[in-house]
């Protein structure tokens, strides 16, 4: 794993100290973790440490925890005010609503702080800059949480991430016996460790278990087979539902409306909408490209490990993280993996 | 602070005419800060109407910046915005978000023939060329323009064709599927019109613009029955669109954005792409 | 003092008119009503209702024909089925019942328009100002966890090989002869999660199989498929794999004209449930009244006989549960279920009986409901749909098992299910006849 932390200090603190820390933090900010929310569990505020789900809570042999919904939530909404629109006959005023908060958010899993890096790349490192985007990223702070081990459906290793990934996150966890190695990766997540009482040490994060890497077809492999009949296959069983999208760290799709609040005031507001959902692309005419299944379905991993990518200059990397999310989210078992595996062992 | 490309501007409505059935024409003068945005609007760009309270959608610039401040836009009613801007009338407000896409390199045309293909309400993107080219006259050589609909009542534009015609070195054609008891053009498709007219590819540029299919089976007939390279061959392609920024990704064409790539492209662009535009 | 405002849908042909009369012959109405004048009661539908409240009104009167009267003959039949069925489930939610009324005025009939208004103002004002559309700002209350599930039963125990072999056999038999175009059945992914398959050679025949995780109902993909193309019909018939309640969404699909029954091959199994993520039976298998599919063209039995406890189908637990609860705790629980959904239309799309080319909640205009991912359009979004569902929904749960936040949405067609049955007599799926809710009365209603 790269050497990103800024200093080579580590610090080996309790459960307790842990605890104390983020009470504290919950008490000045806006504290966000994951957290039980009924039969999920999703990335809420939480009023202090107890609130939060800990992987201690469930047992031993559970995988670790991931919430249903990634962090994404939390810079891009799934449903943002760009500005209202008073009417008074042809007197029509804008306001703009910007969001204004600060955050921390803990327990972010290395695959969530990279869907966020890709995301920076489309919202704040291509221009126009979104202004609702940088910013809720601006004043965002993110303690990450090291995987120890996998849950099955997740596939990191095979896109260039790692369990232990700490590129995208200011402050970086690890859980071992007896509590936690914690280190700071960026000067803001510096910035929020207390240091003081908590004890140093000269151990390394120990590394996770990892699975077995997939060889995944890369952008090459997808162009030469955009026309197979394979898509016709491979889509039969989707039911163009978008859960997959939603829960996504990186699908970014969004479609803008106008909605009323009262007789003469409106707001435009964006929210969350997916390629896969089969009026997409319908026009008011009754034009609807991307009528069929399989062509959703090959635009939407095609957009995810070569349009993106391509568009927002992320070289060779893919915009998915390897979460696994959607894998378990569909409801009719399609599994990206395994398209790209296919993919890739085809002649 | 950045600023919101997502804010509109507010403009307002000098003139609204019927340009064909259920088509009409709206044109706009941009109040405040908008004006200084849209000075200098390329042939080919794009921008977003809002109807406030009904949405917003994108339109083609129909007219070109050289010819004044006013900005025109061809509507067609097919569905709520559109018809909330139908409902609209002269001196009433609306919102205007752009200059967006690319334009048509006008620049490298200079010195050629130029064929401007228009379908139906597809002429209205196609005007600004025209405009343009009308305006430095002596800087193209041979203008033909075909024009199509399926019927007369269709035809976009039909007070402005004896400008047309009449300007030096312009050849106009008209054609409808469905002619009416006054017709007396050509009847048929437009690449039947073209065929007929089969033009010559040295030194000639086309640009068309009109259904998906059109533009298929006109661009088709250029390049293999008469010759043209694709390169030579612009088109302005449409898609379903919610930012025209880049941003919320509906507008792919493959790897390529309709509002940031786009909508001008020319067919070697369009032919290397993964995705067809039908 | 709280002037409640309500809403009251009069019809053009009697009501209206008798507001007119009430008016012209001076009688005293009260002020709260806004009245929106209809062509007939049976156009005031359910999103329409959930709409007005959703915008803020206390109450909402809806005011037809005497039935027998009306002037479309039967419009006033729709409202009188529908309505209450409205009431249940917008009480389940947690708005109060009393909210809503249905009732009757003819043309002249000035004095009863003044005593129903006068008598439905009075009852809201007793209620008091509604709490039903949530403010930007409001925080919903947290409560304490209901169980809203039976407790679970485990698992037997089956031999599935002998089943696994007779679907093959049929889907080869079937393939061979060419009868069918396609094969919708069951198999195992590479991860060990059983998933739909589309078998179209026999080739593909070996990867059929049948287990405890059989759960999907493979109907769905049927209206998808049988569609006509370019106004030709598909040459052959599809033959799908069915679980008893997946047989009966067949049914409802050939009586709503979706396809027609030649077109569907039933490959019927008697079922001895399915199981869930915690090795118990699932629940809707517990209430399971079917043992063998109704729609079934080859029945693959098995060697095990039935063991499902058989409950009756309206003692799902979590409905009670609910119930027991007073209004407000009810609101809130929904709430606090709806807070979670992020509107992503997988229940909908997993249904096998949502067809609308476009859904009324995803149109563009938004006439019922806003497009936001907002708790109040969410709630509207989950109650309209299970309203749409009423006389049509065969209670497979796939809408539930598609939710990727775990909202226990079938409850909502639970609901309403049971109150079909109660008062129409009437069970989705049974034999190829339409929801109750779009025909006219039989008969079966007595003004009182």
């Amino acid at each position: 794993m790269s050497e990103t932390h800024i200093d080579k200090k580590l610090w080996l603190i309790s459960q307790n100290e842990l605890s104390a820390w983020l009470d504290g933090i919950a008490e000045a900010r806006t504290l966000v973790a994951p957290r039980q929310v009924s039969k999920s569990i999703l990335y809420r505020p939480v009023a202090n440490s107890k609130e939060i789900a800990w992987q201690s809570q469930f047992p031993k042999a559970a995988p670790p925890i991931r919430p249903t919904l990634s962090i994404k939530e939390i810079y891009f909404p799934s449903t943002e005010r760009l500005f209202t629109i008073n009417k008074n006959g042809q007197e029509i005023v804008l306001k703009e609503t910007f969001p204004d908060w600060e955050t921390v958010v803990f327990g972010v899993r290395p695959c969530d702080a990279r869907g966020v890096k890709i995301l920076d790349a489309l919202f704040l490192d291509t221009n126009p800059i979104d202004v609702f985007y940088s910013r809720r990223r601006s004043n965002t702070t993110l303690i990450g949480m090291a995987c120890q081990s996998l849950r099955p459906s997740c596939f990191c290793t095979s896109v260039g991430g790692a369990p232990d990934d700490a590129r995208d996150v200011d402050i970086m966890l690890s859980e071992v016996d007896g509590g936690y190695l914690v280190r700071a990766v960026t000067e803001k997540g510096r910035f929020l460790i207390p240091g003081g009482e908590w004890e140093e040490t000269g151990d390394h994060f120990p590394s996770p278990k990892f699975n077995a890497e997939f060889t995944l077809a890369k952008k090459g492999k997808l162009i030469e087979h955009y026309n197979d009949p394979y898509w016709l296959n491979i889509s039969e069983r989707c039911l163009s539902c978008r859960a997959c999208a939603y829960v996504c760290p990186t699908c970014r799709c969004f479609i803008v409306r106008d909605e009323m609040i009262k007789s003469n005031e409106f707001e435009r507001i964006r929210c969350w909408d997916s390629c896969s959902g089969k009026n997409y692309r319908r026009l008011a005419g009754g034009h609807r490209p991307r009528a069929e299944k399989n062509e959703r379905m090959r635009n939407r991993i095609f957009c995810k490990f070569y349009y993106y990518p391509e568009q927002y200059g992320l070289g060779l990397s893919s915009a998915c993280t390897g979460c696994g999310r959607c894998i378990e989210v569909c409801h009719a078992g399609v599994d990206i993996t395994e398209v790209l595996l296919d993919l890739e062992k085809m002649g | 602070m950045s600023e919101n490309l997502m804010l509109p501007y507010l403009a307002k409505i000098v003139e609204v005419r019927d340009l064909a059935t259920e088509i009409k024409l709206l044109r706009i003068e941009l109040m405040n800060g908008g004006s200084e945005a849209f000075r200098n609007f390329q042939p080919g760009q794009f921008a977003f109407l809002s109807a406030f309270g009904l949405g917003e959608a994108p339109f083609g610039i129909a007219n070109d910046s050289g010819r004044g401040s006013a900005i025109d836009f061809a509507i067609a009613r097919l569905g709520n915005v559109t018809t909330g801007l139908h409902e609209l009338g002269e001196g009433d407000t609306l919102g205007v978000r752009g200059p967006l896409g690319n334009w048509f390199p006008m620049k490298k045309f200079k010195g050629k023939n130029l064929i401007v293909l228009g379908g139906g309400i597809g002429g209205a993107p196609l005007r600004p060329v025209i405009q343009y080219v009308l305006d430095h006259r002596s800087d193209f050589q041979h203008l033909t323009i075909l024009w199509a609909a399926r019927h007369p009542s269709l035809l976009v534009f039909t007070d402005e064709y004896d400008e047309w015609r009449s300007a030096p070195d312009t050849d106009l054609y008209l054609t409808v599927d469905n002619p009416d008891d006054k017709w007396n053009h050509d009847v048929g498709l437009i690449t039947q019109l073209l065929e007929k007219i089969s033009p010559s590819p040295a030194n000639t540029i086309t640009i068309t613009c009109g259904p998906p299919i059109m533009i298929h089976f006109v661009t088709k007939m250029l390049q293999e029955k008469m010759g043209f390279a694709p390169k030579n061959n612009y088109v302005t392609l449409e898609a379903r669109m919610h930012c025209g920024l880049g941003k919320c990704g509906r507008c792919n064409l493959g790897e390529k954005l309709i509002c940031v790539d786009g909508p001008v492209f020319n067919m070697e662009e369009v032919g290397g792409l993964l995705e067809t535009f039908l | 003092m709280f002037e409640p405002r309500i809403v009251a849908f009069l019809c053009s042909w009697c009501s209206y008119t008798g507001a007119d009369t009430a008016g012209i012959a001076r009688l005293k109405s009260p002020a709260n009503i806004r009245a929106v004048r209809v062509p007939c009661s049976g156009r005031v539908s359910p999103e329409l209702v959930m709409r007005t409240f959703d915008q803020g009104a206390d109450g909402v009167l809806i005011l037809g024909c005497h039935v027998g009267e009306c002037h479309y003959d039967t419009g006033n039949h729709r409202a009188a089925k529908r309505i209450p069925i409205l009431q249940k489930l917008l009480s389940f939610a947690g708005l109060e019942p009393e909210r809503l009324r249905l009732d009757w005025v003819s043309a002249s009939e000035g004095e009863r328009f003044s005593k129903i208004a006068e008598e439905f103002t009075g009852v809201v004002r007793s209620l008091g100002p509604v709490h039903w559309r949530i403010k930007p700002d409001e925080t919903i209350t947290r409560i304490k966890p209901v169980q809203i599930s039976p407790d679970s039963i485990p698992y037997p125990k089956i031999d599935a090989s002998v089943k696994t072999e007779a679907i093959r056999q049929k889907a080869r038999e079937l393939l061979e002869n060419n009868q069918v175009s396609c094969v919708i059945g069951y198999e195992t992914n590479r991860r060990g999660r059983t998933r739909p398959v589309f078998i179209h050679s026999t080739d593909d025949v070996p990867r059929l199989v049948w287990n405890a995780d059989c759960s999907n109902n493979l109907t769905g993909y049927l209206p998808g498929m049988l569609r006509p193309v370019r106004g030709k019909e598909p040459e052959k018939p599809v033959a799908v794999v069915v679980k008893p309640c997946d047989s009966k969404a067949i049914n409802v699909m050939v009586a709503e004209n979706l396809y027609r029954r030649e077109q569907v091959f039933s490959i019927g199994v008697a079922c001895e449930g399915m199981q869930d993520e915690n090795n118990g039976l699932q629940v809707r298998c517990i209430t399971c009244q079917e043992a063998v599919p109704i729609v079934c063209d080859a029945l693959i039995s098995g060697t095990t006989s039935s063991f499902i406890p058989r409950l009756s189908s309206d003692s799902r637990e979590g409905i009670s549960t609910i119930n027991t609860l007073s209004p407000a705790r009810r609101f809130e629980f929904w709430l606090e279920q709806f807070d979670r959904c992020i509107r992503c239309y997988a229940c909908r799309q997993a249904c096998p009986m949502c067809n609308c080319p476009v859904c009324l909640y995803e149109q563009d205009n938004s006439t019922f409901v806003g497009a936001g991912i907002g708790l109040n359009e969410k709630r509207t979004f989950h109650l309209g749909r299970a309203y749409h569902l009423a006389g049509r929904c065969v209670g497979c749960d796939e809408c539930e098992r598609a939710c990727p936040m775990g909202i226990p949405i079938s409850l909502l067609n639970q609901l309403i299910a049971a109150e079909i049955e109660t008062t129409f007599d009437f069970r989705a799926g049974l034999a190829v006849t339409p929801s109750p809710i779009v025909t006219v009365l039989s008969g079966e209603y007595k003004e009182g």
